[in-house]
């Protein structure tokens, strides 16, 4: 068998490779994403108090550290039974959407949008944020610095730190918010949502309207039928801090609505020899390899799989988009709600909507005068021993485990990241990818590296989570290795 | 002339953490300056070009993985080292395409960046502390940014009339 691989992947959070497998006649048998070992993530947790874990989680990943932030101090409020105030919540929930607004910005202009913006034949050096204000203009550089700084303000107000938060306890928040605070943050909140209504008309101006762009976001080569997955509100709208986790089928059905108190009861783990990552799958399914359709346990936690998962979205704008999308899309509807769309170039394009949803979900919060209540915590009484604390990260569903001894020291510890959830699906995507421009031994190699780090992309795959790994700078290295796996030459490009 | 100095890694991954270990030195040698602040950070890129702005000059100390044994220095030259492992981001950016976004939304960058970097042993291990080779390799780089950072200082009091 002739292996081609990849190592690593441009552009891509933590350490990855890529092996792409040929079969005799030289067409790709299989491809599958490589990350290495962190070894004792686990053990270095166990024996310490539970309520270190918002600190040490948070330092797992230089990306999403308000994501672990906030997954462990959720699960933290149900090892010691303590349920936040309102108000606890609220600022929770602020935060969360403005470090959302930051990351879904910085993955647009950054990673994914220069794709579409620069074009997905442009030369590599090209393909990245000065592409973007090259060919879009240089207030658009300004726009997303300053839209970051603002966010990043807020998360410090909010949080105590800039970039590690440090305010979330069990049972609420040890910071409370000031009225010129409010105010402040108020106001970033609506530029947040003036830079996400400009950035979809950027998106629409220049994807939507060129035909060759739209095709490509309904390529059959990034399409995969699978089940979506993400966290919903008692409307069933899309909720990222809090909710029911659901699963819909490929056709849009539901198959499961639970408290991710169950998860263990939905979600199994597959395991394969050549990678520490672990693929989950829906347990009620079973898994029956890398594929698609209802009879595959493989499931998507994307912005296109939370979108898919909704019946609709609980701000007035992201819902006029919501509506949009699908409707553009194509999917028609069945049972009252949008079927959902597989094409999954189309993330890009959730991400944005959801950039907008929780820029205008920031703004209701910083509205809302209870954010200022002096009442931001519930002492805790009792150790419960066991908390699962879970919400959406950027890249899917995160969710922290923990079981304590009676004095709260930690035994066991679990976590499930985002990535994780669409390792199998990333998997496939670069399978479709390599089948597109490897044929009978025949490789187009600017092209797939291209195709390729598309797949990987739209994911926003964070692998430093994934393995509790964090990253270094990652040139593109492609070894073509013969049936024998003999590397009969390879194919470089630097970041 | 204001400088910064950025301690960047991760302190519960070994080796990796080995500039955030020098970092906390300095910020006790260098205490009470007011031309230097000494910063730690988590990850590289848009935020460590964030953190930049504002300052003439900045000095980066970043773990690095290049097959060497472990403890080397690398970066003794100025503009010689231009990696490290947290000093771009795959997730945003690499430095110099920060840097030059950075100035392009008009951010006021240092002119100078120094970049010194410590060859890790382990960076796979979920543990604090720094192996034994990596650990003797800290007292020297505190000293060299010292050296370096207070010759530069003196050459710029020579320079005043």
């Amino acid at each position: 068998m002739k292996r081609i691989s990849i190592n690593p992947i441009t552009r891509l959070e933590g350490h990855g490779k890529i092996e792409i497998f040929l079969d005799e006649a030289g067409n790709v048998a299989n491809a599958y994403l490589q990350v290495p070992e962190l070894r004792g993530f686990e053990q270095f947790c166990v024996g310490r108090p539970a309520e270190d874990m918002p600190i040490v989680t948070s330092r797992i990943c230089g990306v999403c550290p308000e994501a672990h932030h906030m997954a462990s101090v959720k699960a933290l409020d149900q090892v010691f039974a303590a349920d936040p105030p309102p108000a606890a919540k609220k600022i929770r929930e602020l935060l969360y959407m403005a470090f959302f607004v930051t990351d879904h910005t910085t993955h647009f202009y950054a990673l994914g949008g220069p794709d579409f913006i620069v074009g997905p034949d442009a030369p590599p050096a090209e393909r990245n944020i000065l592409g973007v204000i090259r060919k879009a203009g240089l207030e658009i550089g300004k726009q997303v610095i300053e839209c970051r700084a603002r966010n990043h303000h807020v998360i410090q107000m909010l949080g105590g730190r800039g970039i590690h938060p440090t305010a979330g306890l069990p049972g609420g928040w040890s910071k409370t918010v000031s009225e010129p605070e409010r105010q402040e943050i108020q106001q970033a909140a609506r530029q947040n949502v003036e830079f996400a209504l400009f950035t979809l008309s950027l998106f629409e101006s220049i994807v939507l309207k060129n035909s060759a762009y739209r095709e490509m976001l309904g390529s059959e080569a990034y399409c995969h039928r699978t089940y979506s997955m993400g966290t919903v509100d008692a409307r069933n709208c899309l909720n990222f801090y809090d909710g029911r986790i659901r699963v819909v089928d490929p056709e849009g059905r539901d198959f499961a609505v639970f408290p991710s108190s169950d998860y263990l009861g939905h979600i199994a783990e597959h395991v394969e020899p050549w990678t520490y990552l672990k693929f989950p799958f829906l347990k009620r399914i079973g898994w029956h390899g890398f594929r698609d359709g209802s009879d595959s346990g493989v499931y998507c936690a994307t912005p296109l799989a939370r979108l898919n998962v909704a019946d609709r979205l609980a701000t007035p704008r992201a819902q006029e988009f919501f509506e949009r999308f699908y409707e553009t899309c194509g999917s028609g509807k069945a049972g009252g709600r949008y079927r959902p769309v597989h094409h999954r170039l189309a993330t890009h394009w959730a991400r944005l909507i959801e950039l907008l949803y929780a820029a205008e979900r920031m703004l209701e919060l910083a509205s809302d005068a209870e954010v200022t209540s002096p009442e931001v915590r519930s002492i805790p009484r009792e150790i419960a021993g066991e908390g699962i604390g879970s919400m959406e990260a950027p890249r899917g569903t995160l969710i922290h485990h923990y079981v304590t001894d009676r004095e709260g020291r930690l035994r066991k510890v679990n976590l499930i990241v985002g990535t994780t959830h669409n390792h199998a699906a990333i998997s496939m995507s670069i399978r479709k990818a390599a089948e597109s421009l490897i044929r009978a031994g025949q490789v187009v190699e600017e092209g797939l590296l291209n195709r390729i780090e598309m797949a990987f992309r739209l994911y926003d795959p964070c692998l430093s989570c994934a393995t509790h790994s964090l990253p270094g700078e990652m040139p593109l290295v492609v070894d073509i290795r013969s049936h024998e796996g003999e590397r009969i030459r390879t194919l470089r490009r630097l970041p | 002339m204001k400088t910064i100095i950025v301690g960047i890694g991760n302190p519960v991954l070994s080796d990796d953490g080995v500039g955030l270990e020098i970092a906390r030195r300095l910020a006790g040698r260098l205490a009470g300056r007011d031309d230097v602040d000494v910063v730690q950070m988590y990850g590289g890129g848009l935020r460590l070009m964030e953190a930049l702005a504002g300052y003439q000059q900045a000095i980066v100390i970043d773990a690095i993985v290049t097959g060497g044994p472990p403890g080397t220095i690398h970066g003794s030259n100025p503009g010689t080292l231009w990696t490290g492992r947290h000093i771009h981001s795959t997730h945003d950016a690499n430095l110099p395409m920060a840097l030059d976004l950075g100035r392009a939304a008009g951010l006021s960058l240092p002119a100078e960046i120094r970049i010194w970097a410590v060859e890790a042993a382990d960076v796979e291990t979920v543990r604090e502390g720094l192996s034994p080779m990596v650990e003797e390799a800290v007292p020297a780089v505190v000293e060299r940014v010292v050296a370096c950072f207070e010759s530069a200082c003196l050459e710029r009091e020579l320079e005043k009339p």
